[in-house]
């Protein structure tokens, strides 16, 4: 042929032929087909495209494409993809189902999340014998694209059950550490992404901060194809999810009051604790009563709309808002 | 060779089944659904050129030609059905469709759970029970909105409605009334966004859904020409520009880097004292003036003075209004 075979041709026409024949085929008539141009007379030539198709088999396995190990009439181990198994069914969704999955599949597209390109091939799958989109409301997963990267060996070794190696700063640290992570869950909690796993470092289960990882996240290399290690017996996801935002130890919900101007009123259901009660007020504002775990996150959300809120109950809330703007204007005023 | 070879792999073996199923398909319409150019179609399908079956006579070999700008293809009837769902779309689907569960657009036990058991049902025994137990550890959280969500959804997204929207600009500190031709709804960082067409702007623009203080159905139709759209990267003041201020800030504790957290762009130095250095970019200083008040005495304000003169005057304001003044 005078050139040398891409490996994506190869590939192609291993699935090609693997789809099309009618029965399973052996290495044997792969040498003289796929991979005629490769020589393989001796034993050791033999040995190097066995070991080439072993790869490719792996590469097109790793793709979902289900690559059937059988034996044939003779009993030699034989190859082919079935076909029932390679081919999209159709998927007879209603028009609700269709609906609401192009939404879920349009999550992702673009994202900055390992989920972008998947989710563009099962839109377009989707989208194969029935291309009805029009009126479907686009909701997108935003992403700072420099965490895809991060996210996607995060999601790549969660998935393979292989160990994560990165550097790490902790919030305290002043230098990062180098860690080793059994990766076993990931989650987002108001838009910062943590890894949940056991730390080799530490010798227990810990959550991290994905913005607190100051190196490439490495997905260990060796053995592919075997897990690192498996789920400890019991693992709670949920339990350990919590673990970043603790609830104040032992402490009670307080009840706390805050008016607003007329002009953000709209803005109490935003707030950091549960409505549970509200009067107009003569100036056309309006007094909320709030339930709060965490008075603090109350008092931040209250200074940051100005001169719009105020709290007027309890002291103590107040007496916090008085301290941190006399703080600020002592350091102003300096 | 363009992209890598799984990448490009996947897109081929995609794309061949979109041509063979209907004989031919446009140029353009194959460029637009595999986000590619010309002159990646045309290296594509050159590649799809060398592949076939034995013997790999010219009859045996998949063919293609480009006609008034539509490609037909032959002998590649054994790709006429795209490739069932691979494992890690079927991982995105649940994953994406746990989290639109918990942010309240579905129901967990309405028309997209049935979708996706037909989905899960395309892979093996064996692939569901690892595909869930990874889903399970999978968690993005989506909060729900309250207020116009559903409005915006129903009214602005599905039926493609204009809306009237008054709505509240934290970084002006003023509340303004648009008229808004909805594009899409955008989860980010924490913090759902409606995407729109602004008639006020004549551009596209960001509107945090918790800001939006009231909404009016118009009954008019959106523009037709304004429907396409490109997703932003990113959201938030991270390009602010060259007219932005630039602001120094000096922490006394560790909110310091916990701010840097929130603001990708910021800078941050430790300074031998034990104190963090925070230097940060932003166009508009109001927003920060309210923002700031939190940190008390745990910041001191560097630069710009206009800053330092704004939090004073709003922090003895306040003050004043909480008897302490």
């Amino acid at each position: 042929m005078g050139r040398t075979m891409d490996k994506i041709e190869r590939l192609i026409n291993l699935t090609a032929f693997l789809l099309d024949t009618r029965k399973a085929v052996t290495f044997e008539e792969l040498t003289d087909t796929v991979y005629q141009e490769y020589p393989s007379t001796t034993v050791r030539e033999k040995n190097a495209v066995r070991k080439m198709f072993e790869r490719d088999k792996d590469e097109l396995r790793e793709m979902g494409i289900d690559l059937e190990a059988t034996s044939n009439e003779d009993g030699d181990d034989a190859y082919n993809i079935p076909r029932s198994r390679y081919y999209l069914p159709r998927l007879d969704l209603d028009t609700q189902e269709r609906v609401a999955l192009t939404m879920v599949s349009r999550l992702f597209l673009g994202s900055g999340t390992p989920f972008s390109a998947p989710a563009h091939s099962a839109l377009l799958k989707l989208a194969f014998d029935d291309d009805e989109s029009r009126g479907v409301p686009n909701v997108h997963w935003v992403e700072s694209p420099a965490d895809g990267e991060s996210l996607s060996a995060m999601v790549d070794g969660l998935t393979r059950r292989k160990l994560l190696t990165f550097s790490y700063r902790a919030l305290d640290a002043t230098e990062p550490a180098e860690r080793e992570v059994e990766p076993y869950g990931l989650f987002n909690r108001r838009g910062y992404w943590y890894l949940v796993g056991r730390c080799h470092f530490r010798g227990e289960t810990r959550c991290f901060k994905l913005d607190r990882v100051v190196s490439d996240v490495v997905v260990n290399q060796k053995k592919p194809h075997t897990a690192d290690f498996e789920l400890p017996e019991g693992f709670n996801f949920e339990e350990e999810c919590r673990w970043e935002w603790p609830l104040p130890h032992g402490a009670e919900d307080i009840e706390a009051s805050v008016t607003f101007e007329p002009r953000l009123a709209f803005i109490r259901e935003s707030g950091p604790g549960k409505v549970i009660g509200e009067r107009r007020l003569g100036d056309g504002g309006i007094e909320v009563d709030y339930e709060v775990t965490d008075p603090e996150q109350l008092v931040d959300w209250v200074l940051s709309l100005g001169a719009d809120a105020q709290i007027t109950s309890p002291p103590e809330l107040r007496e916090m808002a008085v301290e941190r703007l006399t703080g600020m204007l002592r350091g102003l005023e300096s | 060779m363009a992209g890598k070879v799984p990448e490009r792999l996947n897109r081929i073996l995609l794309m061949v089944p979109f041509i063979v199923a209907n004989g031919s398909a446009t140029v353009d319409e194959l460029c637009r659904k595999f986000n590619i150019d010309r002159d990646e179609l045309v290296c594509d399908l050159d590649t799809l050129r060398m592949c076939g079956v034995p013997d790999y006579t010219p009859a045996d070999l998949i063919d293609y030609r480009i006609e008034g700008g539509r490609v037909f293809m032959t002998m590649a009837d054994y790709f006429k059905r795209p490739l069932t769902m691979t494992r890690e779309e079927g991982l995105t689907l649940l994953v994406a469709g746990h989290a639109l569960i918990r942010s309240g657009v579905f129901e967990s036990d309405g028309p997209l759970g049935t979708a996706l058991d037909k989905i899960e049902r395309l892979l093996s025994v064996e692939e569901q029970v690892e595909l869930e137990s990874v889903a399970e550890r999978i968690d993005l959280e989506m909060n729900a909105s309250t207020g116009s969500w559903m409005d915006i959804i129903e009214e602005g997204l599905e039926k493609q409605q204009r809306l009237v929207i008054d709505y509240y600009s934290y970084s002006r500190g003023e509340i303004a009334e648009r008229r808004v031709d909805p594009l899409s709804l955008l989860w980010s960082r924490g913090c759902w966004y409606l995407l729109a067409f602004c008639h006020e702007a004549c551009d596209t623009r960001l509107f945090r859904l918790d800001r939006i203080r009231s909404l009016k159905l118009t009954g008019e139709p959106v523009e037709d020409d304004v429907t396409k759209f490109e997703v932003p990267e990113l959201i938030g003041e991270y390009k602010p520009g060259r007219k932005a201020h630039k602001v120094k800030l000096r922490f006394s504790g560790r909110e310091g880097r916990r701010l840097v957290e929130e603001w990708p762009t910021a800078k941050v130095a430790d300074a031998p004292d034990g104190t963090i250095a925070v230097v940060l970019r932003t166009k508009n200083l109001v927003w920060l003036s309210n923002y700031l008040l939190r940190f008390g005495d745990r910041v001191r304000i560097e630069s710009p003075a206009e800053l330092r003169k704004m939090v004073k005057e709003k922090a003895r304001a306040l003050l004043k209004e909480y008897g302490s003044g």
